[in-house]
C-alpha cells in the first residue's frame, strides 16, 4: 500500500510536469501546424530565469515564477514575429519552421550556456519536508508541482473553453480559412498561442529543474517526452495530450518501480510504437485529424 | 459605378500559371438583390468567390465594396468590411458546438471595438441568438457541429456567416446534395435573409433553386461571362443551352419559368 501511494504520487507528479509542457506543444501544433523544436531550450531558459530572479535578484518565489513565464511568453512572441510570421505564407511552412526552431533552440541553449556556464545548478525554488499520507511521506515539492500543474491545466482549459481568445484559438485550429472569413485575425491568434506555449514551457522548466537541477541541456529529455505524448494522444489534440501526459507519467513511475529507472524510457517508447501500430492517429486522434 | 451597386468587380482576372480561372470579369451586385451565378464545373465560380472573400488574391483588376477597394485586403478585413461567405463543402468548426460556431462570427465578424473582453459582448450574444433563430437551429445550440446532418451543417454555416452581420452574403452551392424538401426549406431561409436587406450572390447548379431566387443570373464559362440577365432568358439563350444546360435541361427549365413577358 505504501509503495503504491509512493508510485502514484511520483507518477502523477511526473505526468503533471509533462502535461504542462505537452499542452504547449500541442496548442502550437494544432493552431499553426508548427512543431516547435525550441521547446526544450525554452524550458531550460525558464528554469534559469527563475534561478536568476531568486538567487541573484533575491526575488520571492512567486514573483520569480511569474518573471520566468513572462520571459517565456516574450520568447514565444519573438519566435512568432521574427521566424514564424515571415514563413507562414510558404507552402513548405511545416518543414521550414521545424528546422528553424531547431536553430532557435540551439541559439537559446548557447545563450544559457554563455550566461550561466555548463555546471549544474540547484533550483532555489524548493520546498523542504513532506506530508505523511497513509504512512508514506510525500514531499511537499511533489504536491506543490502537482497543484501548480493542475491549476495551470485548469487555467488553460478555462481559457480555451470559456473565453473569446479561446474561441478564436479553437476555431483557427479547426479551420484556418473559415476562421479568417469569419473575421478572426489569425496573426493575433498565432502570437497568443506561441506566447502561451512559451510561458507554459518556462513553468514546466521550473518544475523539472526543481526536481533534477538546472543544466543548459535539461530541456531535451522533457521535450522528447512531450513529443512522444503528443504523438500518442494524436498530434494537436490538446485535452488528449493532457490525459496522455498523466497516463504516461504514471506508467513511467510504475515501470521505474518494477524494472528500474534505466528501462523506463525504452519500455515507454516500445509501448508508444505499439499504440501507433494499433492506432496510427494516436489514442485520441481521428483519421481525418479533427483538432482540439 | 451606379449608386445602388454594392459590389463592383472591374476586369478581375485570376491566373493560376497559364490558366486564367477568371478572365477580365466585370460585373456588379446591386444593393438588396440576389445575383445567381451558374456555369459548368471549372467555370471559375468558386475561384471568383475566393477572390471576392480574400482567400485568393486577384491577379489583376479591382473589387470595390461600397466604393471601397478591397482587392488586396486580407480575408478577415473583408469580413469586417461586410462580406460573409458559405462554402460548398462542410466548413463548420466540427468540434465546437452549434452555438460556439455561430459565436465565432458574432464575436469576431465585426472589427473589434474597444478592449477585447473575456466573454462575448451582449451585442454578440444577441447576434448569435438571432442568427440561430434565423436558420431554425435555436434548439440545437449545444449539439457538437460534427454530429449534425448535412442540412443542419449547411444551415449552421449560413448562421455563422449571418452572425457577422454582413452587407453581402456569398453562398457557394447552398443546396448541393440536399433533397427536394430540404431545398425548399433553404429557399425560405434565403428569402428571409434577403428580406433583412442583405445582398446575396449565390452559386448553384440546382436550376430550380437558382431560378426561383435570383433577381438576375450570370452564367460563367471558362472564367468569362456568357450570359447576364433575367433567369427567364436562360432557356432561350443559345450559348447557355449549348455550353451549360443542354437541350433536356433547358426544356425542364423552360417549364419552371413563368411565361416571358411580351
Amino acid at each position: 500500500m505504501e509503495i503504491f501511494i509512493q508510485v502514484i504520487a511520483s507518477g502523477l507528479t511526473l505526468g503533471a510536469m509533462y502535461a504542462v509542457s505537452t499542452i504547449g506543444l500541442a496548442l502550437v501544433y494544432s493552431a499553426l501546424n508548427m512543431l516547435n523544436m525550441s521547446q526544450g531550450a525554452l524550458l531550460a531558459f525558464g528554469g534559469y530565469v527563475c534561478f536568476y530572479a531568486m538567487e541573484t535578484l533575491g526575488l520571492p518565489a512567486p514573483v520569480a515564477m511569474l518573471a520566468a513565464m513572462v520571459v517565456g511568453g516574450g520568447l514565444g512572441l519573438a519566435i512568432y514575429l521574427l521566424v514564424a510570421r515571415p514563413m507562414l505564407g510558404s507552402p513548405m511552412f511545416e518543414t521550414q519552421i521545424f528546422i528553424a526552431t531547431i536553430g532557435i533552440g540551439s541559439v537559446l541553449q548557447s545563450v544559457v550556456l554563455q550566461l550561466f556556464g555548463p555546471q549544474p545548478k540547484a533550483q532555489p525554488l524548493n520546498v523542504p519536508g513532506g506530508v505523511s499520507l497513509g504512512g508514506v511521506v510525500v514531499p511537499w515539492q511533489s504536491l506543490l508541482i502537482l497543484t501548480i500543474a493542475l491549476a495551470m491545466l485548469a487555467g488553460v482549459a478555462w481559457l480555451l473553453g470559456r473565453t473569446r481568445a479561446g474561441l478564436a484559438i479553437r476555431a483557427t485550429a479547426q479551420n484556418r480559412d473559415a476562421a479568417q472569413l469569419m473575421g478572426i485575425r489569425i496573426g493575433q491568434v498565432y502570437a497568443q498561442v506561441l506566447m502561451l506555449s512559451g510561458a507554459l514551457a518556462a513553468l514546466s522548466g521550473i518544475m523539472v529543474s526543481s526536481l533534477s537541477g538546472l543544466l543548459p541541456t535539461m530541456g531535451a529529455d522533457p521535450m522528447l517526452k512531450a513529443f512522444v505524448i503528443c504523438v500518442v494522444a494524436g498530434l494537436g489534440n490538446v485535452p488528449g495530450a493532457a490525459i496522455a501526459a498523466l497516463l504516461l507519467g504514471l506508467l513511467e513511475a510504475i515501470i521505474q518501480y518494477l524494472f528500474g529507472v534505466q528501462y523506463a524510457f525504452a519500455i515507454l517508447l516500445g509501448l508508444v510504437i505499439g499504440v501507433l501500430i494499433w492506432r496510427p492517429y494516436g489514442l485520441f486522434g481521428k483519421r481525418q485529424v479533427v483538432r482540439l | 459605378m451606379e449608386p445602388d451597386d454594392l459590389l463592383v468587380c472591374e476586369r478581375v482576372t485570376k491566373q493560376f500559371g497559364a490558366l486564367a480561372a477568371v478572365k477580365e470579369l466585370s460585373f456588379a451586385a446591386r444593393r438588396g438583390e440576389i445575383l445567381g451565378i451558374g456555369g459548368p464545373n471549372g467555370a471559375g465560380k468558386t475561384t471568383l468567390f475566393d477572390v471576392l472573400s480574400g482567400l485568393n488574391e486577384a491577379t489583376s483588376g479591382r473589387v470595390l465594396l461600397d466604393g471601397r477597394d478591397i482587392t488586396r485586403a486580407a480575408p478577415e478585413a473583408i469580413c469586417h468590411a461586410g462580406i460573409a461567405r458559405t462554402f460548398q463543402l462542410n466548413a463548420c468548426f466540427d468540434s465546437l458546438t452549434v452555438r460556439e460556431n455561430v459565436q465565432v462570427g458574432a464575436v469576431f465578424g465585426r472589427a473589434a471595438s474597444g478592449l477585447p473582453g473575456l466573454r462575448p459582448s451582449a451585442e454578440a450574444e444577441a447576434a448569435t441568438q438571432e442568427a440561430l433563430a434565423l436558420v431554425g437551429l435555436a434548439d440545437k445550440g449545444d449539439v457538437v457541429a460534427g454530429a449534425l446532418p448535412v442540412l443542419d451543417r449547411k444551415l449552421l454555416m449560413l448562421a455563422g456567416a449571418m452572425a457577422t452581420r454582413p452587407k453581402l452574403l456569398l453562398m457557394d452551392e447552398p443546396v448541393g446534395g440536399l433533397t427536394h424538401a430540404e431545398i425548399d426549406l433553404m429557399m425560405e431561409t434565403v428569402r428571409r435573409i434577403k428580406a433583412q436587406g442583405v445582398t446575396i450572390i449565390l452559386i448553384e447548379h440546382v436550376m430550380r433553386f437558382l431560378v426561383a431566387l435570383s433577381d438576375r443570373v450570370m452564367i460563367l464559362h471558362h472564367g468569362e461571362r456568357i450570359y447576364e440577365g433575367p433567369a427567364a432568358g436562360l432557356a432561350r439563350d443559345r450559348t447557355v443551352v449549348d455550353v451549360y444546360l443542354g437541350e433536356g435541361a433547358s426544356a425542364r427549365l423552360a417549364a419552371l419559368l413563368p411565361e416571358p413577358a411580351p
